[in-house]
């Protein structure tokens, strides 16, 4: 915007239109406003020249302004002067007075001829005076505006806010009520003492020259603020003492690693075959004092048969040991997969008296039991075998460690097949009573 | 154990002369060993690593040996460098990693059947009998766990507790060959760390596990100390010789059914015998709970004891803070009343923040005051907690100028900590004034005080840089600087109306200036160095990483879901997830009697407890995780709209709308920015078309949102403002329901504005006005569809009677 000291400038230049030539004036404004200010002060003569009734500049004043506004883009083309419409409108105003109209096409006519500027070598006043109007002819808007518009320019992108906006500026009049504001009689006399609603002019026009906001004024969007989000539960940091942590010394350091060497050997004769009771003792002694010796007794899966084979009751306290290590289902699985014997029957009867083994486990233990009690040719291994079976379920049922709705089905048709044996018998009359 | 195990060691050892002097030196490295452990017991540092050094040169390449002297000189020296600790432990942690891979095959024959180290015990045939009062481990010599241990015990201290958290993740994941005394040490921190850091489901499991392998005792659990191991052979005799009889029951079973006649007896036989076992393992269970009263679960030499007991009482006060933690209050509330009566500061400071968490004010700070009567004395690190919590209390209470006293008094006594002489590790972890300078970030935002909150907050970065609500606090910030004028803004939303008159008389003329006056005020605060820069693009960066963590969060969550509901698979016990070997275990309480059943019983329920107020916690989680999204968003998108990018402002916009479980302010948030964003990219249609959803009946403008929704969002529930003068609360809610109307009506009115139907303009720009006189916006656009009608006098009775209005003297011409 321009500030006060420019808008003072300006005015006196669009006062001098009486006495100074037009060129001089234009002359002045190049000279006194640089460049970047010209677009500024083009405007705010724009807005000032904007309505030929509203008489803020006297008619010098505005053939000043317009020629102010033609001549600071007058090295260019006229369509790339940012105000040409504005030429135009003014050039085909019917309602405008004549000589003025005559005076901007004159402009409009002098960029293409440089040979034609003889008639700014007058003041405004001069020109006004000497202006006939015979010798112009007005041209039809079309017309005019083909002849220097030229190409329509593509027009930037223009935000809508700022394309819809109106001026800054509302005319407000102070007089008293029931008066014409436009009539001449407010005007400030010089040397007279004015009267209520009577106002200067000019300081009017400097006023405005300095207020005048480019981008004027459009409807408002109001952006809502967003809200704080409120402090979370537990963002505020609560503090208690902690509990202490300290380093910790490591006593692996030059240990005696061969700690459980004993049980390694005992456990990998316990592969190949039964232990003497002393030894399974001494196992099952240093399997007790010390609960992370099982880790490194050097059973893997693999070696579990051979041990539930061998040695049944070290396997139990093995795998009871092993309950809370990673690898239990995998020993497990070898478990459930593992040739049925009477063995393995033990080892998982006590397994289920000690720690809760996966349903799943059982279910499939005990299908597979009775499969192999099917499948063994030989009658009296069958026998045996059946019979430890159904020793077995009874347990399992009589500790509740099965649902015994779970498996119903299939041990009744086994208590059936095998009728003839007197533990599946008494399974039966079990099973009958729980139904 | 045969052939194939036999190391190149095996055999080199195998009766050369070497060999014997082999074992010599061995033997001469046992006993320095244990007497610099003895020595770094009794805190003798200097001795200890007199003889560490000793040792090292010996075992030069003996990772074990170098890490105890790092521990040691840290004791000794007091460990004033953390840093250079962590250092050195990851160098003895990469050393052993290296030693171990180098003997590769060696170590893998070792690990599957532990046959390594048979070799030193031929001939000493007492350390049968001698392992049961060392401590020593089995593990490999390039076993890292007390490293790892002790790594993570560091990062603790130093409040990384992600990094802490990854190292005992590893270890307990495989924790069941480690040490008892270790292992619970592991279990421990792993609670502590994954409390600290909200990571409530592995907290959980901690807590069970520990439950079932640390406080239900069997005869596993007997560990040294002369006495115990005589009951236990008396035990153990006990038990192998039932284990004998139920071996030749079976037998009989067999037996006995070769002969038919006697089979019917083998059924009552074998049957008294299996029900009569459980019996005999109570007896034993029995006897060995009266034992474990004195010895403790670590072993005597290794670490300082801790009795069952008291680990129970801890195990209390940890599920007292996991019920906190998971906002289980009535939980809380159950366990509280168990751990009354340990005498640990922490069991009041628990008892008070449960009161702070239910909303008891008053109770929290009398609990707190009578904390402060006991342990005053202890340290100054317990002052600072007392002051800090005291602040959150009157926070709570909406005394914000009383809580930013507590903070700064909780500060200062802070920094007395951190100049304790001599620095000890435990120092680093009282210093909490990173934890505090949070919660005075969080008091000086409340009290608008955005620099100074941004700089809080900006310090507590270093231990939150991944909490999304860090970021969006600091965005926040940011915000509150833009809305109070304290930084440039490009928008032109202002609360007055300048309004210079020119001239006079009949020439006078009105000048509208609407917007900010902007100059000088970026000189006023970005020159001075201590202030941080706020501006809107460090808002942007800020809720970019906010909104980047809170996605990274979703699919952290969805990852860990998954990988839970696959550990629920026995099957898939392989995975080692220690958690689900408890499900397993929790059924040996059937067999044991009525009392311990009981117990056990108990137990149980509790861990499902705990299980099950994870989905709840979750479920909270996930609902603070959207509220924390949909602010993010929202701010984004006014940051956006701010920047200048319209088209970022409408996606995000968008984004927040499309939010699921979005709430209905926010969702009317992003709808406004949306349409403005539209209406900036001169889409004034379909912006129009976005407005429409608050518009029934043609012209009726129905709440955009009910004072309901916006009391769920204000969990920030101010009980009494004596104190809280000077506060601005009014803009950190929503605005009410009818002003979010009225901003409605004023946007849909400036919309049709834009679009040139003015008469419509006017009516809505009306019922703005109505539901909101005091806008300036809604003003300025009422004057602007005035005079675009021509109205100039009705713009001019309105610009003049509006409170926003601002007269400004004429100016005069110089």
């Amino acid at each position: 915007m321009l500030g006060f000291e420019d808008s003072g400038k300006l005015l006196r230049l669009l006062s001098g239109g009486e006495e100074r030539s037009i060129e001089e004036i234009v002359f002045d404004f190049n000279s006194k406003f640089p460049p970047s200010l010209h677009f500024y002060a083009c405007s705010a003569l724009d807005f000032l020249t904007a309505n030929s009734k509203e008489e803020l500049l006297n008619p010098t004043q505005r053939l000043i302004a317009f020629a102010i506004i033609h001549q600071a883009y007058a090295s260019q083309q006229p369509s790339s002067n940012p105000f040409i419409t504005k030429l135009v409108d003014a050039a085909c105003d019917d309602e405008a007075e004549k000589y003025e109209r005559a005076f901007v096409l004159q402009l409009l006519g002098s960029s293409n001829m440089m040979n034609n500027r003889e008639f700014l070598k007058q003041s405004a006043a001069d020109y006004m005076k000497h202006f006939d109007l015979s010798s112009h002819s007005f041209p039809q808007r079309e017309h005019v505006q083909q002849q220097y518009c030229g190409k329509v320019q593509p027009e930037p992108f223009k935000c809508s806010f700022k394309e819809n906006s109106v001026k800054n500026i509302i005319p407000d009049p102070d007089v008293p009520h029931g008066c014409n504001s436009n009539s001449h009689e407010f005007d400030a006399q010089p040397g007279v003492t004015s009267k209520l609603g009577s106002g200067n002019r000019d300081e009017t026009v400097a006023g405005l020259l300095s207020s005048l906001s480019l981008e004027g004024l459009g409807p408002q969007w109001i952006r809502p603020f967003p809200p704080r989000l409120p402090v979370m539960d537990g963002e505020l940091l609560w503090l208690n003492p902690d509990m202490n942590h300290e380093l910790l010394w490591d006593y692996g350091m030059c240990a005696d690693t061969s700690r459980g060497a004993a049980v390694r050997d005992l456990i990998a004769k316990a592969l190949k075959g039964p232990l003497v009771p002393v030894q399974q003792e001494q196992v099952l002694v240093e399997l007790a004092n010390d609960p992370k010796l099982v880790y490194h007794c050097g059973l893997t899966p693999k070696k579990l048969p051979d041990l539930v084979e061998n040695n049944p009751m070290i396997a139990v306290e093995v795998l009871i040991k092993l309950v809370n290590s990673p690898e239990i289902s995998e020993y497990f699985t070898v478990l459930v997969n593992m040739e049925m014997s009477l063995h393995s029957m033990e080892v998982v009867n006590r397994l289920t008296t000690t720690i809760e083994l996966p349903t799943e486990f059982l279910h499939t233990y005990i299908s597979n039991c009775i499969s192999a009690c099917q499948g063994i040719k030989d009658r009296y291994m069958q026998n045996r075998l059946v019979r430890l079976v159904c020793v077995f379920l009874q347990s399992l049922i009589r500790n509740k460690i099965i649902n015994v709705h779970d498996i119903f089905i299939e041990v009744q048709a086994f208590c059936i097949e095998f009728s003839r044996i007197r533990e599946a018998a008494g399974l039966f009359r079990l099973l009958k009573t729980l139904e | 154990m045969d052939s194939a195990s036999s190391s190149l060691a095996y055999v080199s050892r195998e009766g050369s002369p070497t060999e014997e002097e082999d074992d010599g030196a061995l033997l001469v490295a046992a006993g320095l060993a244990k007497e610099a452990a003895l020595l770094f017991q009794a805190g003798k540092f200097v001795d200890c690593l007199t003889i560490l050094n000793h040792l090292l040169e010996k075992k030069a390449d003996d990772s074990k040996v170098h890490h105890n002297i790092a521990i040691a000189q840290s004791f000794h020296e007091g460990c004033s460098d953390p840093r250079r600790l962590i250092e050195a432990l990851e160098n003895v942690k990469k050393q052993s990693e290296k030693l171990a891979l180098a003997s590769g095959g060696d170590l893998e024959v070792s690990k599957n059947n532990g046959n390594k180290h048979t070799v030193s015990i031929r001939g000493s045939n007492m350390s049968a009998h001698q392992f049961s009062s060392s401590s020593v481990r089995y593990s490999d010599e390039f076993d890292t766990a007390v490293t790892m241990f002790n790594l993570a015990v560091i990062w603790f201290h130093l409040h990384e507790y992600a990094k802490s958290f990854s190292y005992l993740e590893t270890l307990y994941q495989n924790i069941e060959p480690i040490g008892e005394g270790t292992a619970l040490r592991i279990c421990l921190l792993l609670l502590d760390v994954a409390l600290l850091s909200h990571h409530a489901s592995r907290s959980a499991d901690v807590i069970s596990y520990m439950e079932k392998v640390f406080c239900v005792n069997s005869l596993t659990n007997q560990v040294d100390s002369g006495t115990s191991t005589e009951q236990q052979t008396l035990l153990v005799s006990n038990s192998s010789s039932f284990i004998s009889n139920s071996t030749t029951n079976f037998d009989s079973v067999v037996s006995t059914t070769t002969n038919p006649s006697e089979s019917c007896l083998t059924r009552s036989l074998s049957e008294e015998a299996l029900e009569d076992e459980p019996l005999q393992l109570l007896s034993s269970f029995d006897i060995s709970r009266h034992n474990l009263q004195r010895p403790s679960i670590a072993s005597s030499n290794d670490l300082p004891s801790l009795s069952v007991a008291d680990l129970r009482l801890k195990l209390h006060l940890y599920k007292v803070r996991f019920f906190i933690l998971t906002r289980n209050l009535k939980a809380a509330k159950r366990e509280v009343k168990m751990a009354m009566n340990i005498d640990h500061p922490m069991a009041l400071y628990l008892k008070s923040q449960l009161e702070y968490a239910r909303g008891n004010h008053r109770k929290a700070i009398k609990l707190l005051m009578a904390s402060s009567s006991n342990c005053m004395e202890t340290g100054v690190g317990i002052s600072s907690m007392y002051y800090n919590n005291l602040g959150c209390v009157y926070y709570r209470l909406g005394k914000y100028h009383t809580s930013g006293v507590f903070f700064t008094k909780a500060l200062k006594s802070s920094s007395l900590v951190r100049k304790e002489k001599p620095p000890k590790l435990v120092t680093f972890s009282q210093d909490k004034s990173l934890l505090i300078t949070y919660n005075c970030g969080a008091y000086s935002l409340a009290c608008g005080k955005p620099f100074h909150a941004a700089r809080c907050f900006q310090m507590a970065s270093l231990i939150f840089y991944n909490q999304p609500l860090l970021w969006l606090r600091i965005a926040e910030c940011c915000l509150m600087a833009l809305e109070k004028g304290l930084i440039n803004s490009i928008s032109s939303a202002s609360d007055i109306i300048r309004v210079n008159v020119i001239g006079k008389g009949k020439w006078r003329q009105l000048a509208l200036r609407y917007g900010r006056d902007n100059v000088g005020k970026d000189n006023l605060f970005s020159s001075d160095g201590k202030q941080p820069h706020l501006s809107m693009s460090l808002a942007w960066q800020c809720l970019v990483n906010a909104l980047y963590l809170l996605d990274s969060l979703e699919t952290d969550y969805s990852k860990s879901e998954e990988s839970e509901s696959r550990e629920t698979v026995l099957s898939n016990h392989k995975n080692g997830d220690p958690k689900e070997i408890s499900n397993v275990v929790s059924g040996s309480s059937q067999v044991t009697s009525n009392g311990e059943m009981k117990e056990q019983k108990g137990g149980n329920n509790q861990s499902g407890w705990l299980q099950n107020t994870i989905p709840d916690y979750e479920c909270i989680r996930m609902k603070e995780k959207q509220m924390i999204k949909q602010a993010a968003l929202a701010d984004l998108a006014y940051v956006e709209l701010e920047l200048g990018n319209p088209l970022k402002a409408l996606s995000t916009a968008k984004s927040l709308t499309k939010l699921p479980e979005c709430s209905r302010v926010y969702t009317f948030l992003g709808t406004m920015y949306a349409a403005e964003a539209l209406c900036l990219l001169n889409q004034t249609k379909e912006a129009a078309e976005h407005l429409m959803m608050y518009v029934s009946g043609g012209n009726n403008v129905d709440l955009p949102y009910s004072q309901e929704d916006c009391e769920k969002w204000s969990i920030e529930k101010v009980v009494d403002g004596e104190e809280s003068n000077g506060v601005v609360s009014g803009k950190c809610v929503f605005s009410s329901p009818e002003e979010g109307r009225g901003t409605f009506c004023a946007n849909y009115a400036a919309n049709f504005a834009l679009m040139g139907e003015l008469d419509k303009a006017h009516y809505f720009v009306m019922k703005a006005l109505s539901d909101m006189p005091n806008s300036s916006q809604a003003i300025v656009t009422a004057i602007y569809v005035d005079l675009k009608r021509g109205n100039t006098q009705d713009a001019l009775a309105k610009l003049k009677h509006h409170t926003a209005t601002r007269i400004l003297p004429t100016l005069k011409l110089s």
